[in-house]
């Protein structure tokens, strides 16, 4: 049973998130910042009336800041009742992903991507790294208060 | 005039309205008109047409667009004679309807093409009208109707019902008037606006209609509303319900009040019960999910920030030398209409405190059995009424006080008798709302009291000489007073969170009084709604913020010549001050403390800077430029990654990006840090 996947890019490498967590996408017009949110925060953006924390994918996989450009994209995904979006350099393909085609990633990966990485597809040619969406979103607040 | 500049304002809102009303009143009138066939009455579907043709009144009464009014007035007349008919209507009446439903989707639709609706054609009005005898045929005979004193521009906006509840209620010392109300501003300033004089009617009479009517008015004002009354008050106190002068009293019917015969005894008892429905759905309770109220609350968001910039638009105008003084007036009754309306729309919001606190006592008994202790709740809530938003917010910390008295505060039995107590502990909770939006909350127990002695060699602190500093030292993230965590209170949220809740999230005051063997009470006060503020908008390091006017004491220029910086060295560096009116206040530049950089690079303080109380004392935060002030919706940042001190929130300012809420005074303790223990009086350590 093959299950879609939206597919977007950071700095050039492919990743994917099942379809059924995406809220949207966005066009990026900028991000009102937070002062004290955690550094990987873009900060604020309003999306069709709510306003909604933006994570900058470079920032949180520990690549260079890039530039914003027309084809920026903000993933908009649903955690629980959390609606957080990913800032990413594009996303414009979905993708059905047999899980056959799915493997965990190498143990390098695992290591260096601080489990980020959930699995990695082979698509053709094509890697593409399924992410841990509440992984790479985070709870981190800067006074350490996840808990309500 | 008028009628563009509301068109402005209102009408997108306005065409989404209609489109989908008219939508739902085809539909309906589809149904009326395959049952009428059939020769079955669908009462449902005539109600939810009328329902639908007299909202579409409303709106379009709203936006001034008269033939779509007079329109959908006696359709919805016509209808409301089916609906008390059982939903039966005669086969010819379904033509009529649905010539008028057209030429209102016409006429909306010449609106949202930006062009005038066109008056009604020829001979519509007259069909319609006529249905309504033919309506009147099938229903029960009525007695000869007496005629009104009233202009005929105003009996014509009555329906037959309400024509008829005028004439046939009056009897006996109870006669039918027309009490002519005028708005304006400064009686709006006094609390006199429609609301509060319908309000006060209603208490002296039964209201049947009110009839906005504009046109120049008694006093000097551009509306009247006439309400028209069955009533037994003398004039003099229906004038002063209505705010006194220049409101008017008039009679409505020639029989004077006294012994004349009523017409009442020969009215058919079957006939009162048929009274249109609203009348009789007046005391019901509606459950409504609370996404629907927030989508209201956002649509007339949309309408705040519509009207900001309608403000600065005429004030671009009148600086540039046009003749604004009547849009200035429009503008200033539009203001006054959306208050109005955003005071009914929190109004929906509101919950009883006493529904929100139900699951204490629940609480309370569980605790009862896992710690053995003998414990009596008392709730004295009365029925005070919290925005649904702070209720939710609240609740948790009030639990955890309760919790904290309970499982903390109070002895065990034996402790109790030992100390002359009786053995069963009290816990209360009193609420107490305050006119000037407050509530204010009280969690008193008699347990043992706070020892500040155990709690400062707790923290590691000389022994706290006040309350205020106690507190302080009990809200420290982490601090706790327990050895070992306990199965209730060990875990999840401590004071620190009760005061985030408190002091950060609503903007409230956390307040504690304890007595060694007496007990403890906590006083808490926070707003009854935090949805919609007044904010000043300023200009900082490139990007623009908001905050609580309420929370601003002065706004003061900054000369950077007469600033002072106090001796660095220290942990914290040296502080810049500034002299206020004889004392010095620190200036703490705000771009510094959002970690933000100007684009031009240019450093040292902006030119203006807000002074706000930290902890009793005042601190300048100094900002590049201030844009003005006003209203804004305050939106709760609820998401982990963003919940961070001293900031309140966001807001659109119209641009359709979030701005920031700032809460200076929390940003300024939290990202001041070090520093501020330099600063006089804003430090963390001292005692207030």
């Amino acid at each position: 049973m093959s299950v879609l996947h939206v597919v977007f890019k950071v700095d050039g490498a492919e990743y994917a998130l099942p379809a059924a967590d995406v809220l949207q996408m966005e066009s990026f017009t900028g991000a009102t910042p937070v002062p004290g949110a955690p550094a990987h925060v873009a900060g604020l953006v309003q999306v069709r009336g709510r306003v909604i924390p933006v994570v900058d994918a470079r920032t949180r996989f520990g690549l260079s800041p890039g530039q914003h450009t027309l084809d920026s994209r903000v993933v908009v995904g649903q955690l629980g009742d959390r609606t957080v979006g990913l800032l990413v350099d594009s996303a414009r393909e979905v993708l059905k992903l047999d899980p056959a085609q799915v493997r965990p990633p190498p143990p390098l990966v695992v290591e260096g991507a601080r489990g980020f990485v959930k699995a990695v597809a082979q698509v053709g040619p094509r890697l593409v790294m399924l992410i841990d969406f509440p992984r790479v979103i985070g709870e981190e607040t800067p006074d350490g208060d996840g808990k309500r | 005039m008028t009628a563009s500049v509301d068109l402005a304002d209102f009408l997108p809102a306005y065409l989404a309205e209609a489109e989908e009303l008219l939508g739902a009143a085809n539909r309906h009138l589809l149904a009326v008109e395959a049952s009428v066939r059939r020769g079955i009455p669908l009462p449902r579907a005539v109600r939810e047409l009328f329902r639908a043709l007299h909202t579409i009144k409303g709106l379009s009464a709203m936006v001034d667009v008269e033939p779509i009014v007079s329109i959908a007035h006696w359709m919805e007349t016509s209808l409301r004679h089916a609906d008390r008919a059982g939903g039966r209507l005669p086969e010819s009446s379904v033509e009529p309807l649905m010539e008028g439903l057209r030429e209102i989707e016409q006429r909306v639709r010449q609106l949202a093409a930006g062009k005038q609706a066109s008056p009604v054609p020829p001979g519509l009005l007259e069909r319609l009208e006529a249905l309504e005898a033919v309506a009147l045929g099938t229903a029960p005979a009525k007695p000869a109707p007496v005629p009104l004193e009233l202009e005929a521009t105003l009996a014509a906006r009555l329906s037959a019902a309400e024509r008829e509840q005028l004439t046939t209620g009056a009897g006996p010392g109870r006669r039918a008037v027309r009490l002519d109300f005028v708005p304006n501003a400064e009686r709006a300033a006094r609390g006199i606006t429609i609301n509060s004089v319908r309000e006060r009617v209603a208490k002296l009479g039964e209201t049947v209609k009110v009839l906005p009517l504009s046109g120049p008015a008694a006093g000097g004002g551009s509306l009247t509303f006439a309400l028209l009354l069955l009533t037994d008050a003398p004039d003099a106190a229906l004038v002063e319900a209505a705010g006194g002068e220049p409101a008017t009293v008039h009679a409505l019917t020639a029989t004077a009040p006294g012994p004349v015969p009523a017409p009442e005894p020969e009215l058919p008892p079957s006939l009162v019960e048929e009274e249109p429905e609203e009348q009789r759905r007046g005391g019901g309770t509606l459950r409504v999910e609370v996404s629907r109220l927030d989508e209201a609350l956002e649509r007339l968001a949309a309408l705040v920030v519509n009207r900001s910039r309608l403000t600065r638009a005429v004030a671009d105008l009148t600086a540039a030398g046009a003749p604004t003084r009547e849009l200035v007036a429009i503008l200033q009754e539009n203001g006054r209409q959306l208050r109005d309306m955003r005071a009914a729309i929190i109004r929906l919001r509101m919950v009883r405190v006493g529904d929100v606190l139900e699951r204490l006592p629940l609480l309370v008994r569980g605790l009862r059995r896992s710690t053995g202790k003998a414990v009596r709740l008392e709730l004295a809530v009365g029925d005070a009424e919290l925005d649904k938003a702070v209720a939710d917010r609240l609740l948790p910390a009030l639990v955890h006080l309760v919790r904290n008295a309970v499982d903390h505060a109070l002895e065990s039995p034996e402790e109790r008798r030992a100390a002359g107590k009786p053995e069963e502990g009290l816990v209360r909770l009193a609420c107490d709302a305050r006119s000037s939006g407050l509530l204010d909350i009280l969690i008193e127990d008699d347990g043992r009291g706070v020892d500040a002695r155990a709690v400062a060699a707790r923290a590691g602190m000389p022994v706290p000489q006040t309350m205020d500093a106690l507190l302080e030292v009990l809200c420290r993230p982490g601090f706790s007073t327990r050895d070992a965590a306990t199965a209730t209170s060990g875990r999840g949220m401590g004071m620190d969170i009760v005061r985030r809740i408190i002091v950060d999230q609503l903007g409230g005051e956390l307040r504690m009084e304890t007595r060694p063997g007496a007990g403890t009470a906590f006083r808490l006060r926070v707003p009854l709604t935090i949805t919609l503020l007044d904010a000043l908008v300023f200009e900082c390091a490139g990007l623009r913020y908001a905050v609580a006017v309420g929370s601003v004491e002065e706004l003061i220029e900054v000369d950077p010549a007469r600033l002072v910086r106090s001796p660095g060295g220290g942990s914290g560096g040296a502080v810049t001050l500034v002299e206020r009116r004889g004392s010095a206040v620190p200036v703490l530049a705000l771009e510094t403390l959002l970690g933000r950089q100007r684009p031009d690079g240019r450093g040292g303080p902006g030119a203006k800077a807000l002074v706000v109380r930290q902890r009793g004392e005042p601190v300048a935060f100094a900002v590049d430029r201030l844009l003005g002030q006003q209203e804004i919706v305050l939106r709760p940042l609820e998401d982990p990654l963003v919940r961070v001190p001293g900031v309140a929130g966001a807001t659109d300012l119209g641009d359709g990006r979030p701005t920031l809420v700032l809460d200076l005074a929390t940003l300024g303790a939290a990202r001041n840090g070090a520093a501020s223990s330099l600063a006089p009086g804003s430090g963390r350590e001292r005692a207030t």
